[in-house]
């Protein structure tokens, strides 16, 4: 790593501003995530951490501030032919997991790379097979996503995810609507991205995880950060009072 | 398909004794000259020639003419359906426009608007069209057709959840190819039966086609009551009727089997 990409991290929000309607819902987040790094937004419900990571790939536009990813300035990219490139680096994995379920587990993985990025079709199904054995799934490749549990769609959703060979993965509340059982195996899959280096941004309800995966957490409330930092210090030294109270009531 | 093979059994067996028992009403000991008046013009009336060596009119025509006005508002129904979701404000509002002015207008009425409308012939390319009445038939009947089936499409998209846009365009999908590889494949099954009563409703207008000189089952039932007779006007008509419900009453009982299926299965 050369010195000047220690410097500059791989996404920065400056003074970032998003109202829906009226009710403004982001009021000037600034936050940075070095390449490689791993960072966990935590909150209230309603406070806009999942307005955040929609905003790093360009699903929702942005009212005022600047959005860096790698050299893509987002806040620019307006329709969704200019996002494709910056979609190609930053994959989402969501909450409702939202796999294609007109499709086949495989064919989840495969069509968009093949069918957005071009790529040819048996390297992408080869890339594909070895994901799916990374989120420890061999065997489903002929499934429907209906016809696996939520803790499976969630780590197909994760495969998928990567096969666009992304340069970051955003989670949002990724286990929030896992049966509990179901909620390690999808962090165990987390954690080993997180280990080899893959640049990952997660809004968690999973304080534990949290605590042992970040480099650094940012506590987000009513639309603005209030503290960030690494997360013994966030976690064991809190200094803000409502992430005091807020920790109190989550831990 | 039991419960509706049973509606099945219990209309066709219904509608054919209560259309027979009219028909005995009206003619009481003549029915059976009638019937038998019924059974030499049936070539006719299905297929527009006397030994169905042709099949260009009578009912045939029908079936053609609501094939190919299908066909036709199936493809320009897709495209105004797309306008009506666009996000871009210069398109949808044409397109809900021009949508309303065609589902609100009678068909009738567009019929003979396309009589007058339309020339007798165009040159295309150098080539002389001939626009023959059932050609106007096609495009008067597509016209109103277009906007329902653009409804269709619009409501079947609408019925697929927003997470699945939402994940699509995050994996790099553009509006269009959203609508192509995800969000249609998995609409088609709450558009399917709509659009087949769309069809059937469509069939069922065929019968005003008549008003464009084209050479349909109304206008050689009329062209028959003209040369048998006046006499034989009430059971030409009554078996006009169950000819059209014969073709429409399969399509309604299929759309509700296929409607019941996609409810089992969500």
């Amino acid at each position: 790593m050369t010195p000047d990409q220690q410097v500059r991290p791989l996404i920065e929000l400056q003074g970032v501003h998003k109202s829906f309607g009226s009710f403004p819902v982001l009021k000037g987040v600034s936050l940075s995530v070095q390449d490689g790094g791993v960072v966990c937004i935590i909150g209230p419900s309603g406070s806009g951490k999942s307005t955040i990571l929609r905003c790093i790939n360009g699903l929702t536009p942005i009212d005022r501030g600047t959005i860096r990813v790698g050299s893509f300035a987002v806040e620019t990219l307006k329709s969704d032919k200019d996002l494709v490139p910056l979609r190609h680096q930053v994959a989402m994995v969501f909450q409702q997991y939202n796999l294609f379920p007109h499709r086949t587990v495989l064919q989840n993985l495969t069509m968009a790379p093949i069918q957005v990025l071009g790529e040819d079709p048996t390297q992408v199904r080869e890339r594909a097979l070895s994901l799916l054995a990374k989120v420890r799934l061999t065997g489903k490749e002929a499934a429907y996503p209906g016809e696996l549990s939520g803790g499976q769609q969630q780590r197909v959703a994760i495969a998928r995810a990567l096969a666009m060979q992304p340069r970051v993965i955003l989670f949002d509340e990724v286990t929030a609507a896992l049966d509990p059982e179901m909620v390690s195996e999808v962090l165990s899959v987390i954690r080993d991205l997180a280990r080899e280096g893959m640049t990952c941004v997660l809004v968690t309800h999973e304080m534990r995880f949290a605590e042992e995966v970040a480099d650094e957490v940012f506590f987000t409330d009513r639309g603005v950060i209030v503290e960030h930092g690494p997360p013994s210090t966030i976690f064991k030294a809190p200094g803000d009072e409502r992430l005091k109270s807020f920790l109190e009531k989550v831990l | 398909m039991n419960s509706e093979l049973k509606a099945f059994t219990f209309g066709v067996v219904g509608v054919t004794l209560v259309l027979s028992a009219i028909l005995v009403t009206v003619y009481g000991a003549e029915t059976g000259r009638v019937v038998q008046a019924l059974a030499v013009r049936t070539p006719l009336l299905l297929s527009g020639s006397p030994d169905f060596s042709r099949f260009e009119g009578g009912f045939a025509a029908n079936i053609i003419i609501s094939l190919w006005a299908m066909l036709i508002a199936g493809i320009t129904g897709v495209a105004l359906g797309i306008g009506l979701i666009a996000q871009s404000a210069a398109v949808r509002t044409p397109s809900v426009l021009v949508m309303n002015i065609l589902r609100n207008s009678p068909w009738l009425v567009v019929l003979y608007a396309m009589l007058y409308l339309l020339p007798f012939e165009v040159d295309l390319f150098g080539t002389t069209f001939f626009l023959s009445p059932l050609v106007k038939s096609v495009i008067g009947l597509a016209l109103p057709v277009t906007a329902n089936i653009a409804e269709v499409f619009r409501g079947g998209v609408e019925a697929i959840p927003s997470g699945q846009w939402e994940s699509a365009r995050s994996l790099g999908y553009r509006r269009l190819q959203i609508l192509r590889h995800v969000v249609v494949p998995q609409a088609i099954p709450f558009m399917t039966p709509n659009l087949m009563t769309t069809y059937a409703m469509l069939f069922i207008g065929t019968s005003l086609v008549v008003v464009t000189g084209a050479a349909d089952v109304l206008s050689v039932a009329r062209t028959v009551i003209a040369s048998d007779g006046a006499h034989y006007a009430t059971a030409i008509y009554l078996y006009v009727l169950f000819l059209f419900f014969i073709f429409c009453f399969p399509i309604a009982i299929l759309t509700r089997w296929l409607e019941r299926r996609v409810r089992v299965r969500q």
